[in-house]
């Protein structure tokens, strides 16, 4: 037997060319199977990381999955604001224990400006149950104070005291700017590994301020009202985006529901996160599903690679296989050696795939977070991605048992009688 | 020949093998309103097994009130019949609970609607007795709704999934305008619910 596996080595090591390509290829192959199952997961865990404890999200009527991804993960745009006393209608109801009204629409730098109130410090919650932390500063008190994500201060090298300028809408800088009505940077947040992290926090108030001169859709020339002046207005808000919903009792939460959607004054929406998210993931999982298969297939093409390789090399090797039957081989033995030698690749392509992962994830982690506010933790494999190796590693050896079979029969006559 | 049918079963393997991880998206035989088939009493594990119907105060008569109307001489559009079924509703909400309850080691089957996850686990989920309750249809009376927290979480759960849970009862009291009170489990077993055939 380690006659066997050493020659098996050697035989291999002659024939690198052909193999490690073919190695390679089942490594990549690997690596795109286990990144596409990874991808998936980490996705999963940090929309369902992004929202904790609130009992409902309430917005203008719309698709409960499209409430949820502007609402809380800050994707897309809402359709429709809902009216402040609407809102306060609700926040007011017996039943509400807290609310946090959010009011979305424009950026800076590309990060999401949130207009909210102090309530959103006080009942936000993430993750288990956690709550927002300051890691610097203090929640914002005055009109024009700003509380930055933890990774909009990273990405923009932002610290306390700093002044800002929003821009209006979601477009990148240097357009509709709010230049006139700067912000002084007055809190940072810690990091959370969640939406908050890339986003600006404003008072509503602010909201309404800089969008003060803003009522015929664009800043009119002599319409203009210096900052100094906004105070004097009346700042109440007159619409939000959406807002979160704190139940004194989880169990009433389908009665909240139905008050929400039966509110006769306006047209509202309101949705539990945990049924929305699922309702997320059916819509996703087609697309998600598509995409396992496809990658599954190439691990197949990879693997069908791996053979056809193998089966060509029989053909140069009919001498080598003739030889070690005339020097004792048993059929049974060149049978092993083939399917030995796939094996050993993909089992080999199987652990290279899964390091280029690891070393994937932790290079373009970074980028998928700025990106993507995608979360991907550079971990080692989980149980389900063991599982899909070891599916791969199994299909591998099914498909080493064609070339050993082929082997197997040829040995027996072949190579010794050359037919010339 | 043989060899590509070959190529083609093991293509075949792991596409299935690929597609098999994701069991998340398991689509659910159940229709709106499907009840679950309710248990004889039987306790094989310290937990009596409970249906829904225990849930509702023995004395409690939510028609009681409705008695005096002759409903059947109610047209649809009557705006009489819109009142009835308002009051209905608000009976229904402030629906009481059994407070013999309190303390007993249940294990009732029911549909979950998740609450709190923790990565894709649930860990805090209402439990309601018929299929698409509250999500499609109007919500269940408050005395027909579980809060269930979970010793352990709930791996690969989806909404609408039908569970068993077994734990002990608690009634919650809530004050509010709605005066309802409403159950709450500590659950220590949930396992899928399976149909017996």
């Amino acid at each position: 037997m380690r006659h066997l596996l050493f020659l098996a080595t050697r035989s291999a090591w002659n024939r690198r060319l052909t193999l490690g390509l073919t190695l390679v290829s089942v490594a990549l192959s690997v690596t795109l199977l286990l990144g596409v199952a990874r991808v998936r997961q980490e996705a999963r865990d940090s929309f369902a990381q992004s929202v904790s404890g609130t009992d409902l999200v309430v917005g203008a009527r719309t698709s409960p999955v499209q409430l949820m991804l502007y609402a809380v993960f800050r994707i897309g745009e809402a359709t429709n604001n809902i009216r402040w006393q609407s809102y306060q209608a609700l926040a007011s109801h017996p039943e509400v224990a807290w609310t946090i009204p959010l009011s979305l629409g424009d950026s800076h730098h590309g990060f999401p400006v949130l207009g909210t109130s102090s309530a959103y410090f006080e009942h936000f919650r993430y993750g288990s149950s956690q709550g927002l932390a300051l890691a610097a500063g203090k929640p914002f008190a005055d009109v024009f104070d700003a509380v930055l994500g933890s990774e909009v201060s990273e990405h923009l090298g932002y610290h306390l005291g700093d002044h800002i300028t929003l821009t209006h809408g979601m477009g990148g800088e240097g357009l509709a700017e709010h230049a006139d009505k700067p912000f002084t940077v007055v809190g940072i947040l810690a990091p959370t590994g969640t939406p908050v992290d890339r986003t600006v926090h404003i008072s509503l108030e602010a909201m309404e301020a800089i969008h003060l001169d803003w009522q015929s859709g664009a800043p009119i020339p002599g319409f203009s009202i210096p900052a100094e002046y906004v105070r004097k207005f009346d700042l109440t808000p007159k619409e939000i985006t959406a807002m979160l919903v704190g139940l004194k009792s989880r169990a009433a939460v389908f009665k909240m529901q139905r008050y929400i959607n039966d509110y006769a004054p306006e047209a509202l929406l309101g949705v539990l996160p945990g049924v929305a998210l699922d309702q997320l993931w059916e819509v996703v999982g087609i697309a998600e599903r598509t995409l396992l298969a496809v990658s599954a297939m190439v691990v197949v093409v990879g693997l069908t690679g791996l053979t056809a390789v193998i089966l060509a090399s029989l053909g140069e090797r009919r001498r080598e296989l003739a030889i070690l039957r005339s020097v004792g081989a048993k059929p049974s033995d060149v049978f092993l050696l083939l399917t030995a030698e796939g094996l050993c690749v993909t089992v080999l392509g199987a652990l290279i795939g899964v390091i280029l992962l690891t070393l994937l994830t932790a290079l373009l982690a970074p980028f998928a977070q700025s990106h993507f506010g995608l979360v991907i933790q550079p971990e080692w494999i989980s149980v389900e991605e063991f599982m899909l190796l070891l599916s791969v590693v199994g299909v591998g050896l099914c498909a080493s048992l064609v070339p050993g079979y082929r082997a197997y029969k040829l040995s027996l006559a072949d190579g010794l009688t050359p037919r010339l | 020949m043989r060899q590509l049918f070959l190529f083609l079963l093991l293509a075949g393997t792991l596409a299935w093998a690929g597609d098999e991880i994701p069991a998340l998206d398991a689509k659910s035989d159940y229709k709106i309103g499907d009840r679950l088939a309710q248990p004889a009493s039987s306790s094989p594990s310290g937990y009596r097994e409970t249906g829904w119907d225990d849930l509702l105060p023995k004395n409690w008569d939510p028609m009681k009130e409705l008695r005096a109307l002759n409903l059947g001489a109610l047209a649809d559009a009557d705006p009489r019949a819109t009142k009835v079924l308002q009051k209905m509703r608000e009976l229904w909400d402030s629906a009481p609970v059994e407070p013999s309850l309190r303390g007993e080691r249940i294990r009732i089957a029911g549909f979950m609607v998740p609450l709190e996850r923790k990565g894709h686990q649930v860990t805090e989920f209402l439990l309601v007795p018929y299929f698409g309750a509250c999500i499609h249809v109007p919500p269940p009376p408050a005395n027909q709704i579980i809060h269930v927290l979970t010793s352990k979480p709930l791996k690969d759960a989806q909404a609408m999934n039908a569970f068993w849970v077994s734990g002990t009862m608690d009634i919650d009291h809530t004050d509010s305008a709605w005066g309802a009170s409403g159950y709450k489990m500590k659950a220590d077993v949930v396992t899928p619910y399976k149909e017996k055939r």
